[in-house]
């Protein structure tokens, strides 16, 4: 059980799994956008289904891709900000371990029409419980390595880890209703409320905390540029905290739930351009003139392009809770260029730098092709921007047919010619992803080794 | 201000906490449990159905609730917080690349739905829905009889209302080809009888009715009108087939009435929501020229011609006072 123990490994397996993760993930998104296009090519296999791969899809991205990088990061993170040892390697092992078991168990589960059948918690209880037991190890390691600090001052990326360990943990059992494991899920509008607010917190309070956590440390690190402000940080995260917390009900504000609640929601939907603002002066405004010191480092142009589309996604979100806005874009594929640009975009570019900057570090070798990793990031950043477009320009044909009173069916025809380009641009995106699992692979076994110091 | 353990620990659960109550928790006790007035049980094969619903995801294309700017199907109801009080879970949706089904109930009989599921291209040609025929016999019929349960009992006024004029047609059917055109002519009113199409028959407007014959009615009523389309071997009573028509007579204001509000009973949808007037005489001439072999593209009674129309050889002299 030694190698549970061996410093970093936990970071270092976390990345292993995310790249692997990613390429299923991206995959699974590839066949639904065919399935689009073509319906009947993968006709009458259930486990190629539209309805069931578009879950796997997302909850492969979410808890294949995303967050077990972004964790890799914490686990590297956290004990160089503490200037401690991680509490305990061998945990934070056994959380990974766990972590692919669930990840792989809802596939599984998911292709064979096992579902809660609600958005984003989708997973069945055993799965779920799954997920909190790593979840609680994690937060249980990460809070005891605080706890052990030898270092006194904690750094804002810190602030962010920590809360969303501990947010995400209580979120994730209130959000999948776990008392319940019959159904995970309450009755009626009540039910929709839950979930939307999980739904819209699992992103707010996991990912964007833990990428802008992951910025917070390297963007200064690569450019040499200090942060802007202390208090600009204070008040960015605590107002990330009751901003976000608070929009869920967003997603239903042509639904049938409380007027208060969707002012409530709209408002503080407004409210988060303040803590998505402070951020990014934080971290831009002492660059000046040092902006292309970005380019430097393969890590940095990941990290700087992913700050770049939080800057876009957080203008759109806010503006498109606007109910006249949502009279065009809700329903339809504008959210879902908006969804793409803020996971593939800001914490998946985050989320992929912050691999290539640290990977080298927990493992002891070089990248071992930075040709490669900039010809990723090439086909990523061609992929997501004309995802963006094609998506937008598509939701846009939708949501204003459909006010204008045409029906969905004789909208179809029309949205043909997106769906190819944006299958088309799905290819490179996967091939991305391959390319980077297999960067990451031959860095672990040919990298050229770094000497210690 | 400084950054402790205890204010980061604490103080940000204590945060989320008090937001989640706010948000979450008071809603949860201010929320409507009476059921709206279209609200019953689901029956136990409804329920079954249901969770084949959930089990493939219908979910990620339909939606289940109107909004007030709806066009499309089921728009005649706004929803309630009333109608989901049964719902665990609500599956209400966020991308609505199929229709809304929160009213479908009703809206088409049972055969349709047999031969939509069986593949959604039979009666749809343009649908991108997949095809489900992989869940056989029973689970189809189950996952027909949840669909026709949504919109409660305004869904159930909707299917007797199907069943009844179901069995009227499957018999008239049965007795024969001329009792089956009798019976379909008798049930349009006299005036749209007596009209003839007030579109000209341009070559251009038979490729565009062609087009909506190719998008809506080959699925059925087949590439010749002969009603064999691939999806006339799962329905009760079956398309009609148009060349019949040559020997008992048809009129484009027939065609038009049918297409528009449909056969209700049969698995002819009406199609008033979603074609507007223009494309449905167009495809009334198609059918009328290609499959019954008569046109009666304005003919008398016709009025003063539209400023687009055609000039005929005979009319120019008479506009021209020659």
């Amino acid at each position: 059980m030694k190698f549970l123990d061996k410093p970093n490994s936990a970071a270092k397996n976390f990345y292993i799994s995310s790249a692997f993760w990613v390429c299923v993930a991206t995959l699974y998104g590839l066949t639904a956008a065919v399935e689009l296009v073509a319906p009947d090519i993968f006709a009458n296999i259930p486990e190629l289904l539209f309805g069931r791969i578009r879950p796997i899809h997302i909850n492969l991205v979410l808890f294949g891709f995303l967050t077990p990088s972004l964790i890799g990061t914490a686990l590297y993170l956290v004990p160089l900000l503490t200037q401690t040892k991680l509490y305990s390697e061998r945990l934070a092992n056994i959380a990974m371990i766990i972590w692919n078991i669930f990840t792989a168990a809802a596939v599984f589960t998911l292709s064979g029409g096992k579902t809660q059948g609600r958005e984003y918690a989708e997973l069945i209880w055993p799965i779920d419980i799954l997920v909190i037991i790593s979840f609680l190890i994690l937060t249980f390691v990460v809070v005891k390595t605080i706890l052990n600090r030898k270092e006194n001052l904690m750094f804002v990326s810190l602030w962010y880890i920590a809360g969303a360990f501990i947010w995400t943990s209580v979120l994730y059992t209130l959000g999948n209703v776990v008392w319940n494991p019959e159904t995970g899920a309450l009755k009626g509008t009540t039910d929709a409320i839950w979930l939307w607010f999980y739904g819209h917190n699992i992103f707010g309070l996991l990912l964007t905390p833990l990428a802008v956590a992951a910025a917070y440390y390297i963007i200064p690190r690569v450019t040499g540029a200090p942060i802007y402000s202390h208090t600009l940080s204070l008040i960015g995260f605590w107002m990330l905290l009751v901003m976000y917390t608070h929009i869920g009900t967003h997603h239903l504000i042509q639904a049938p739930v409380p007027q208060w609640l969707k002012v409530i929601s709209i408002v503080d939907s407004i409210g988060m351009l303040v803590p998505v603002m402070t951020f990014l002066t934080n971290v831009w405004l002492p660059l000046k003139e040092r902006f292309s010191t970005f380019y430097k480092e393969i890590a940095g142009k990941y990290v700087f392009a992913g700050t770049f589309f939080y800057f876009i996604v957080c203008i759109q979100g806010p503006l498109q809770s606007l109910p006249s806005v949502q009279r065009i874009t809700h329903f339809n594929n504008w959210v879902v260029a908006h969804a793409h640009l803020a996971l593939l975009g800001f914490a998946g570019f985050i989320a992929v730098g912050a691999m290539y900057y640290f990977l080298p570090k927990v493992s002891g070798r070089e990248i071992y092709s930075k040709t490669l990793a900039n010809f990723q990031y090439w086909l990523l950043m061609i992929g997501v921007n004309g995802f963006f477009l094609v998506l937008t320009a598509v939701g846009l044909v939708q949501g204003s047919s459909w006010l204008h009173g045409e029906t969905i069916y004789r909208v179809l025809p029309e949205m043909v010619p997106y769906f190819t380009i944006r299958a088309l641009l799905g290819v490179l995106i996967v091939a991305g992803f391959i390319i980077g699992f297999y960067n990451v692979i031959m860095t672990l076994v040919k990298g050229k080794e770094i000497r210690s110091v | 201000m400084k950054m402790t353990t205890s204010v980061l620990l604490v103080g940000t659960l204590l945060i989320f906490i008090i937001i989640f109550v706010i948000v979450v928790i008071i809603p949860t006790y201010q929320a409507q449990i009476t059921p709206s007035d279209i609200v019953r049980k689901r029956t136990q094969i409804e329920e079954e159905g249901r969770k084949i619903y959930i089990e493939n995801g219908c979910t990620y294309c339909h939606s289940q609730y109107i909004r007030p700017q709806d066009w499309d199907l089921g728009a005649d109801r706004i929803a309630q917080e009333g109608d989901y009080v049964n719902d665990e879970p609500i599956l209400l949706g966020s991308i609505r690349t199929g229709p809304d089904l929160s009213n479908a109930g009703g809206e088409h009989p049972d055969d349709w739905h047999y031969a939509h599921f069986v593949n959604p291209r039979y009666t749809r040609p343009e649908s991108i829905m997949p095809p489900f025929e992989f869940l056989g016999d029973k689970k189809i019929r189950a996952l027909t009889s949840y669909i026709q349960s949504l919109g409660g009992k305004e869904a159930d006024a909707r299917v007797a209302r199907q069943k009844y004029w179901n069995k009227i047609l499957v018999d008239a059917y049965n007795k024969g080809p001329d009792s089956n055109v009798a019976i379909l002519h008798r049930n349009v009113p006299e005036m749209w009888i007596n009209m003839p199409n007030p579109y000209p028959a341009t070559e251009a407007s038979l490729k565009r009715g062609e087009r909506i014959y190719q998008s809506f009615c080959i699925g059925c009523h087949g590439p010749v009108g002969d009603g064999q389309g691939p999806a006339a071997k799962y329905l009760n009573p079956p398309p009609l087939n148009f060349t019949l028509l040559k020997r008992t007579g048809a009129s484009s204001g027939i065609f038009y009435y049918q297409i528009m509000n449909g056969i209700t009973g049969t698995a002819m949808p009406y199609f008033k929501r979603e074609l507007e007037s223009e494309k449905i005489w167009d495809v009334s001439n198609y059918i009328m020229i290609n499959f019954v072999g008569k046109k009666d593209a304005n003919l008398e009674p016709r009025g003063i011609d539209a400023s687009y129309e055609p000039v005929d050889s005979i009319e120019i002299k008479k506009y021209k006072g020659e």
